[in-house]
């Protein structure tokens, strides 16, 4: 699968030999010689892409630059690459997230693998992403209104119980429940429940603004 | 008033001539001297003895002198009016003591004595044994009997000319001779084996031309002369003065006085040695001593003396000298004149040479015991630095992966182009040439490592103390930025040039700011390790290394330097104790100070190598 590598590495030398040979390998190569430049340049996740991140770089450590993007929203899967792997940082980097760590020397063979491996993920999330975009946009069509009696119904509340909840009548809440499957673009229930399920609106309260 | 004091002035004024009695009470000595008292043989006798005679504690006495020049008047005439003449002179002076200087002298005063000085004392000198007999002095007359043979200047004549064949004796005739004139008999007898000339009256002027042709093997034996046959007369020394001027052989002589008008040497009469003899008589008889007890006795005025600037122009050698010689006028040796100056120069000398060798010997274990120390020093050092390096390990591994990860990818990629096709030998020639330098990296760590955990015997070479500083900044970046710490090293703008040894310089930096960074790892941020170097005064460098930390806990500011002491979970202690020891071994300092802002300050000061 193409796509974007970003490297950061502060040794300009294994920058070039690592952005040679994934060229090689039909990939596109960004280099970063420190943790400043990466941020100052933040990549464009619209394709496949990964990032290759030294332990060891300048400004910021790599798990600090790992949890910087984490927050700043990035879903470039990161591979850690290290001249010298203390258990520490390792297990740290793997709890943030860390789609492998790597140890120099390593071989080309290891190296695209775990690349093509983070790009396939990579991959994937970002179509997850985009259909859970897309169902965003679509939840974000619906009146207040329309929203609450969504709630009530994925969980599993009858006409008539939302309507009292809400303060009108079983006939206005079914009108409302034929908006929301028009505009959700789904024909059954079950299908309206996957959704909710998705865009997290059955886990907790915080995902799922009850009230506008 | 007045009156009286002119009165006493008178009696004061007649006082001298008013005393008979007390002129009466004046002792007085009166010598006799059968010849000339201005000669100086004679004169020296005199001196002595009026010396001895003076040095008694009672010296009030008049000493009297007279010359009565027999060895060139004589006659009855002359002797009478002589007589005639002393009995008018001392007839108011009472004599105490007669001393009578010669043989001559002694025969007139025997003569003159009843009528003169009847019962007085008589001391003589100057008379020899064979005078003495013939002359028969009754027991009140004592003295000296004083001999001078020929036999002893034969003695000296053989020391002198060591093959001798023949003597010649020269001098006026032996008729005319005073203290010389037994040597007459003696001839005969002392001198049997060699051929013996006497030159014995001549003129002066025949004698200075004989002397000129003497034969070799022969030597001169002078006694007196006082006539030089022209009718000059002449003193003994002024006749040999001329004598020595023409004389082709030494000259043997028996009278201390002819050494220097060119006399060699001989046994000579000792004229001080007489005169005080005569001297020490006259005070015994003065003292109440008995003339019974005194009775006439010879005495030894005779010594084996010698002129060395004669023996030097006849080649006498001192050893052949009779035993007991002394050497006169010799020119002082600078041993004669500066012996004990020498003697001291030479001590001190030796105790100075003693005192350097001990001080070197001291110099030589110094510096062997310096030598062990910083052997000792290296070894503990090279400890140390095994102890640092297990601590960078992390930090040696990764500038170490770095190039060979480097490396392994551009190899497979080189690998990889070149299998296609057509390789691109281009990219492939850039690939080569990055695996070349990466590798160069690798072994610089790894010399860098060796050098650093090489057993090294400390060294002291002239170093510039900024780049060990910069040394050490450099290899410990990366340690640094793993700790999230910020190395920053503010150089002194200018060389600062020291003896030092830059291994172990290295080391303590080294662990100084290792100990830093280690020291703000619970830090949330601002993690910083400052280096500074700067001039102290002009005489010694300056290294600081400061951090952020919490500094030193204030109970361990006095024993931070100690061996074992250690404030970390996982330290030995031995890293600030070796380096306190490697600083001292440079002459230097070190010290720890907590800085007012927070954080710890480690200073040292090492001396600047001056030029």
């Amino acid at each position: 699968m193409a796509g974007t590598v970003h490297v950061v590495d502060d040794d300009a030398s294994f920058r070039t030999a690592v952005e040679r040979r994934l060229k090689k390998a039909g990939y596109s190569v960004a280099t970063y010689a420190s943790a400043r430049q990466l941020l100052d340049h933040l990549p464009d996740e619209s394709q496949p892409g990964c990032i290759l991140l030294d332990v060891r770089i300048p400004d910021l450590s790599g798990p600090q630059l790992q949890d910087r993007l984490g927050k700043l929203g990035s879903t470039l899967p990161i591979v850690f690459l290290t001249g010298y792997a203390d258990v520490r940082t390792t297990v740290q980097a793997i709890k943030a997230g860390a789609e492998d760590f790597l140890t120099k020397p390593v071989s080309s063979e290891h190296l695209l693998r775990v690349v093509e491996q983070a790009m396939e993920r990579h991959e994937a999330s970002r179509w997850v992403k985009q259909k859970l975009d897309t169902l965003r946009e679509l939840l974000d069509t619906l009146t207040p209104r329309e929203r609450q009696v969504f709630e009530g119904v994925v969980q599993g509340k009858i006409n008539k119980q939302i309507g009292r909840e809400l303060g009108t009548t079983e006939r206005t809440i079914k009108a409302h429940r034929h908006q929301v499957m028009e505009k959700m673009k789904v024909r059954s229930l079950a299908e309206l429940v996957s959704i909710a399920e998705r865009v997290g609106m059955l886990r907790g309260e915080e995902n799922t603004p009850v009230s506008g | 008033m007045a009156l009286r004091g002119l009165i006493v002035g008178l009696f004061a004024l007649l006082a001298p001539t008013d005393l008979p009695a007390g002129e009466a009470r004046s002792r007085s000595i009166l010598v006799l001297d059968q010849s000339d008292m201005r000669g100086s043989f004679n004169h020296q006798i005199f001196a002595a003895f009026q010396a001895e005679v003076g040095s008694h504690s009672r010296s009030n006495f008049t000493v009297y002198a007279e010359d009565l020049d027999l060895e060139r008047f004589s006659g009855e005439d002359y002797e009478s009016t002589l007589q005639k003449m002393l009995s008018a002179k001392y007839r108011d002076k009472p004599v105490e003591v007669l001393v009578v200087i010669g043989e001559c002298a002694l025969r007139v005063v025997l003569r003159w004595r009843d009528e003169l000085w009847p019962g007085i004392p008589v001391v003589f000198t100057m008379v020899d044994e064979a005078d003495f007999r013939r002359l028969k002095p009754p027991p009140d007359v004592t003295g000296s009997i004083v001999g001078v043979k020929l036999a002893d200047s034969i003695i000296a004549a053989r020391a002198v000319v060591p093959d001798l064949a023949s003597v010649y004796i020269v001098g006026d005739a032996w008729d005319r001779q005073t203290v010389f004139k037994n040597w007459r008999e003696e001839v005969a007898s002392a001198a049997s084996d060699l051929h013996v000339v006497e030159l014995m009256g001549g003129t002066l002027t025949e004698l200075r031309q004989r002397v000129s042709e003497l034969p070799e093997r022969s030597a001169i034996i002078y006694s007196s002369m006082h006539f030089d046959g022209e009718g000059t007369s002449l003193r003994a020394g002024a006749a040999l003065s001329r004598i020595a001027e023409k004389a082709n052989r030494p000259i043997v002589v028996a009278a201390e006085t002819l050494l220097s008008p060119g006399g060699v040497g001989g046994y000579v009469l000792l004229p001080s040695v007489i005169g005080a003899e005569a001297g020490r008589l006259v005070l015994r008889i003065i003292d109440g001593g008995k003339l019974v007890d005194i009775p006439p006795k010879a005495i030894e005025a005779v010594a084996p003396i010698f002129n060395w600037g004669q023996m030097e122009r006849w080649g006498v050698r001192e050893s052949d000298l009779p035993p007991g010689s002394e050497i006169r006028f010799r020119d002082a040796t600078f041993w004669d004149e500066y012996r004990w100056q020498t003697l001291a120069v030479i001590a001190v000398i030796l105790i100075q040479a003693a005192l350097i060798s001990i001080l070197l010997h001291e110099r030589r274990r110094r510096s062997d015991a310096e030598f062990e120390a910083h052997q000792r020093l290296s070894e503990l050092a090279h400890v140390g630095r095994r102890a640092t390096a297990g601590e960078l390990s992390s930090s040696i591994a990764h500038e170490l992966n770095q190039p060979l990860g480097a490396i392994l990818t551009n190899a497979e990629t080189a690998e990889l182009i070149l299998e296609s096709p057509s390789p691109d030998l281009a990219e492939l020639k850039d690939i080569v040439a990055d695996i070349r330098r990466d590798d160069q990296r690798a072994s610089e760590v790894i010399h860098r490592l060796r050098s650093f955990l090489r057993r090294t015997p400390f060294e002291l070479r002239d170093v510039d103390l900024n780049d060990i500083m910069r040394e050490v900044f450099d290899f410990l970046a990366a340690q640094a930025a793993a700790s999230n710490v910020v190395l920053y090293f503010n150089a002194f703008p200018e060389a600062l040039p020291i003896k030092g040894d830059a291994v172990q310089l290295q080391q303590v930096i080294l662990n100084l700011v290792v100990n830093s960074i280690e020291a703000m790892s619970a830090m949330p941020y601002g993690r910083a390790v400052i280096g500074r170097t700067d001039l102290n005064g002009g005489t010694s460098a300056i290294v600081s290394i400061s951090d952020f930390g919490p500094g030193i806990p204030s109970k361990g500011f006095n024993e931070i330097f100690d061996p074992f002491f250690t404030t970390k979970k996982q330290g030995m202690g031995i890293g600030l104790s070796i380096a306190r020891t490697i600083i001292q071994a440079h002459k230097g300092q070190i010290w720890a100070e907590n800085q007012a802002e927070g954080g710890a300050v480690f200073r040292l000061s090492l001396p600047l190598a001056l030029h």
